[in-house]
C-alpha cells in the first residue's frame, strides 16, 4: 500500500498513525451508518487524526471535534479524505 | 411537571438524576451504560425527571436509543435538560440544535465543567447562552456544583421560548415551511423529511424532491450529508465566539492508553487484570473468609436449637428452622465476603474507564467470532449478574451480534454460582482450587468461542459495525462505588432471605415427606422421587445414580446459589464449621463425588440454563418465547456435552493416575 502524503486525496482508510486529514465527502452505501457518522461529526472539512489502533489493527480510533471515535476500518473505506500532516 | 434528561452517551445524565433524585442509579465511563428509562422525583419537589439512554442525535440507531427518542418525540416531556459535555462541545451541540427544533423547551446544562478548567478550557456561558437560544446552567454532576441553580432554573421556568436558530439557508428555510407536515414538532419533522429519513417516508412529496435535487446539484452531495455539515458549520461559528481553550500538554488518558492498548502489552494486561479479579475475589479473600461465616452460623445454629428444644418446641419444627431454613440459608450467606470484592472489582472497571478500552482491544477477535466487541461489556458485567449483563446488550447495533451475545452471556460464571464452585474446588482440588477457578473462567471463554462459532451458522448475518467513542480515563466517585457495591450485595443478601429462605423450606418438607407421610427414610420422600425420574440426565456427568445431586442442580433455576443450599439440607448438615468436609465424606449422599465428577458437575451447574431472572430477561432481550426456548436448550445442550467429556477424561485420568 503506498502512503498517502501532504495533499494526496484518498480513505481514512488508508492513513497512518499520527496522520492528520480533512474530510472532503462521504460515499457509504449503508444508509444507517452514513446516518451515524454524519452525527458523530463526520462532516465536509472537519479535521481528523489517526491517533490509536487496535493491537489488533482493527478498530481505528480517530481524534475529531475534540473527542475519541472508534471504528471500524470497514467503515472507514466510505470517508473521502485530504491528507493535511 | 416532567423533566427529560437528554444528551449524548456518557455525557453525565445519571450521575445528575442521582444528584438531583437521591438515588444511587447505575453509571460508569463507557458509551451506553443507561439502558432504561428511569424516573425519580427532585428531592424537596414535585417536579419528574426521567433519566433516558445517551443519544447522538434523533434518529436511532441501536435499540436502547430508540427507547429515548421515542420518549422524546411521543411522550412529549414538558422540558427538556440537555445535558452537554463541556470537553466535547461540538459533537453534543449537534444534538442540541435539533432538541431546538422541537416543540418542547429546552434548558443547556454544560456539565463537567470541573474538568473544562483543568483543561484550560474557557466557555462564556452567556454568549453561548445568546447564541443557541437556550438557557445555559454551568454545572458539574461529579463535583455537585450548579445543581441549586439548575433546579432554580426549572422551578422558576427562566426559559427562552421560541428560539430561532439560522442554521439553514433560505432556499432550504423555505422548503422545510413548505413541506408542513400539520403534527406536533412541525419543523424538526419537516427537516427529517427534508433529510429523506426512513422513518418518515410515508410523509414524502413529489413537489419537493424536485428542490431537494436542485439544491443537491449545489452543493454536490446528499441532502442528510447537506443538513449535517450546515448543523455543524453552525456550531463551529458559535464555538468560535463563546470558545478558547489554551494548547494543552500531553494528557493523563494518552500515557495510560501508551500501556493500556500497548501493541505488545495490551492483551496480557487485560489477562492479567481479569485474572487478578477472580483469584482476589474467589482465592485469595474466599478462602480466609468463608470459613469465618460458616463459623458464625454454626453457633447460630446451636443457640437456635437448644434454644427452641428448652422452650419445648416440637422436633420437626425445630428440624425445619435449624436443618431447613437457618443452614439453607447459611449456606449462600457464607459467600458474602467473596461476593464484596467482586463487585467492587466490577464497579471499578465500569467507571475508570477501561471497560471501553476492552471492547477497543478485542473487536477484531470477536468479528470472527460473530460478535462485537462490545459484547465484552454483557460479559463482564455477567460475571457480577446475568440479568443487567443481558440487558446491556442492547448498546449492541446489530441484531445477530446481539442475540449470539445473550444467548452467550450466561456462560460466564456468575457471582451466584461462585458458592458452587467454590465448595466443590475447595474440597476436591485443595491448594489447587485457585487454579481450578481460573481453569473454568477459561473454560467459560471456550465455551464462548465454540457457541458462538456454532450459533453463528445458524443466525443469519447482515453486515455490522462498530461505532463507539473512547471517553477518558476518570477517578470514580468512591461515594457511588460504595453505594453500587452496597446495593448489589444488599439484592443478594434480600434474595438469601426470600427466593432461597422459600426454597429452602420448600427442599426440607419434599426431603421429609413421602407421598404417604412423613418419610421414615429420605430415600422415600417427594425430593427423591422427583430427583429419581431426571437422574438418567446426571448419570453419564457423575457415574452414579444420584437424585440428590439431580434435585440439587436442577433448584439452580431458581437461583444458582440454591444448588450448595440444597446440598447442604439435603444432607442434612447443621452445626458444621466446614460443610464441605461433612459434605462429600464417605457413606454420606453425596460422598461418591471424586474429582472428575464434581468438575464435571460444577460445568453442568455452570453453562446450563440459567436461573429464572436470567431466562425472563433473555426472554426480553431476543424479543420471543421460541428463541427463549432456543437459547435453553442450546446452552443445556452445550453443557451436557462439556460436562460428559470432561467426566471421561477426568476419570480416565483418574484411572491411570491412581
Amino acid at each position: 500500500m503506498n502512503k498517502l502524503k501532504v495533499g494526496d486525496k484518498g480513505y481514512l482508510v488508508d492513513l497512518c498513525k499520527g496522520q492528520k486529514a480533512l474530510v472532503i465527502g462521504l460515499c457509504n452505501d449503508n444508509k444507517s451508518i452514513k446516518r451515524r457518522l454524519l452525527d458523530m461529526g463526520i462532516t465536509t472539512g472537519v479535521e481528523v487524526m489517526i491517533k490509536k489502533i487496535s493491537p489488533m489493527g482493527d478498530p481505528v480510533d480517530i481524534y475529531l471535534r475534540g473527542y475519541e471515535l472508534c471504528i471500524r476500518k470497514k467503515d472507514m473505506k466510505g470517508i473521502i479524505v485530504k491528507v493535511i500532516e | 411537571m416532567k423533566i427529560a434528561l437528554v444528551g449524548n452517551q456518557n455525557s453525565g445524565k445519571t450521575t445528575l438524576f442521582n444528584h438531583l433524585t437521591g438515588s444511587n442509579q447505575k453509571v460508569g465511563n463507557w458509551p451506553g451504560v443507561t439502558i432504561e428509562r428511569k424516573e425519580g422525583q427532585i428531592k424537596g419537589t414535585d417536579l419528574m425527571v426521567v433519566d433516558l439512554p445517551g443519544i447522538y442525535s434523533l434518529s436511532p440507531y441501536t435499540s436502547e436509543e430508540e427507547i429515548s427518542i421515542k420518549y422524546i418525540i411521543e411522550e412529549c416531556p414538558d422540558m427538556i435538560i440537555n445535558v452537554v459535555d463541556a470537553t466535547c462541545i461540538e459533537r453534543s451541540l449537534y444534538l442540541t440544535t435539533q432538541l431546538l427544533e422541537l416543540d418542547t423547551n429546552v434548558i443547556i446544562a454544560l456539565n463537567m465543567c470541573d474538568i473544562i478548567k483543568k483543561k484550560g478550557i474557557f466557555i462564556d456561558n452567556k454568549q453561548l447562552e445568546l447564541l443557541m437560544g437556550a438557557r445555559v446552567v454551568m454545572i458539574s454532576s461529579l463535583k455537585n456544583t450548579g445543581i441549586k441553580e439548575l433546579i432554580k432554573v426549572i422551578k422558576t421556568k427562566q426559559i427562552i421560548t421560541n428560539p430561532h436558530n439560522k442554521i439553514f439557508s433560505n432556499e432550504i428555510e423555505r422548503i422545510i415551511t413548505k413541506i408542513n407536515p400539520c403534527k406536533k414538532h412541525k419543523r424538526f419533522i419537516s427537516i427529517k423529511i427534508l433529510e429523506n429519513d426512513l422513518l418518515y417516508a410515508n410523509l414524502k412529496s413529489d413537489v419537493i424532491e424536485i428542490e431537494v435535487s436542485h439544491i443537491e446539484k449545489r452543493y454536490g452531495c446528499k441532502i442528510d450529508e447537506i443538513i449535517a455539515n450546515l448543523r455543524y458549520n453552525y456550531i463551529m461559528k458559535i464555538k468560535s465566539e463563546c470558545f478558547n481553550q489554551n494548547p494543552q500538554k500531553k494528557s493523563m488518558t494518552d500515557k495510560l492508553d501508551k500501556l493500556f492498548l500497548n501493541k505488545w502489552l495490551a492483551i496480557p494486561i487485560f489477562i492479567f487484570i481479569m485474572m487478578l479479579v477472580y483469584l482476589l475475589a474467589v482465592g485469595v479473600v474466599g478462602s480466609k473468609t468463608v470459613f469465618m461465616v460458616n463459623k458464625l452460623f454454626a453457633n447460630l445454629n446451636e443457640t437456635t436449637s437448644s434454644y427452641l428444644n428448652s422452650i419445648g418446641v416440637s422436633n420437626w419444627i425445630v428440624s425445619l428452622v435449624c436443618n431447613g431454613i437457618i443452614t439453607g440459608v447459611a449456606a449462600v450467606l457464607s459467600f458474602i465476603p467473596q461476593l464484596i470484592i467482586l463487585f467492587l472489582c466490577i464497579s471499578l472497571l465500569e467507571t475508570t474507564g477501561y471497560m471501553s478500552r476492552i471492547t477497543f482491544l478485542l473487536d477484531r477477535l470477536f468479528l470472527r467470532l460473530g460478535l462485537s466487541g462490545k459484547s465484552l461489556i454483557p460479559f463482564i458485567i455477567g460475571s457480577g449478574c446475568s440479568v443487567p449483563a443481558i440487558m446491556s446488550t442492547r448498546i449492541i447495533e446489530n441484531d445477530y451480534e446481539k442475540r449470539i451475545t445473550i444467548i452467550c452471556t450466561p456462560f460466564i460464571p456468575c457471582s451466584a454460582k461462585l458458592p458452587i464452585i467454590v465448595l466443590f474446588s475447595g474440597y476436591f482440588f485443595n491448594e489447587y482450587s485457585g487454579l481450578i477457578i481460573v481453569s473454568l473462567y477459561f473454560l467459560a471463554i471456550l465455551v464462548i468461542i465454540i457457541s458462538a462459532l456454532i450459533l453463528k451458522c445458524f443466525i443469519k448475518s447482515t453486515s455490522t459495525s462498530y461505532i463507539s467513542e473512547l471517553p477518558e480515563y476518570r477517578f470514580p466517585s468512591i461515594k457511588y462505588i460504595f453505594f453500587d457495591v452496597w446495593d448489589k450485595t444488599l439484592i443478594f443478601i434480600k434474595r438469601a432471605g426470600t427466593t432461597i429462605l422459600l426454597f429452602s423450606i420448600i427442599t426440607w418438607f419434599l426431603l421429609n415427606l413421602s407421598f404417604t407421610g412423613f418419610a421414615m427414610n429420605i430415600k422415600d420422600s417427594i425430593l427423591a422421587s422427583i430427583g429419581n425420574i431426571f437422574a438418567w440426565i446426571f448419570y453419564p456427568i457423575i457415574g452414579e445414580w444420584s437424585w440428590a445431586a439431580t434435585v440439587a442442580a436442577i433448584q439452580g433455576l431458581v437461583a444458582k446459589e440454591q444448588v450448595v443450599s440444597s446440598m447442604t439440607i439435603i444432607a442434612g448438615l447443621t452445626e458444621s464449621t466446614n460443610t464441605s468436609k461433612q459434605l462429600f465424606a464417605s457413606g454420606n449422599l453425596f460422598g461418591f463425588f471424586n474429582p472428575a465428577s464434581a468438575y464435571a458437575y460444577i460445568v453442568f451447574c455452570l453453562f446450563s440454563a440459567p436461573c429464572v431472572s436470567a431466562i425472563a430477561s433473555m426472554k426480553k432481550e431476543l424479543g420471543t418465547k421460541k428463541r427463549m426456548w432456543g437459547a435453553i436448550v442450546f446452552q443445556t445442550v452445550i453443557a451436557w456435552i462439556f460436562s460428559v467429556f470432561i467426566f471421561i477424561i477426568g476419570s480416565t485420568i483418574i484411572m491411570i493416575v491412581g
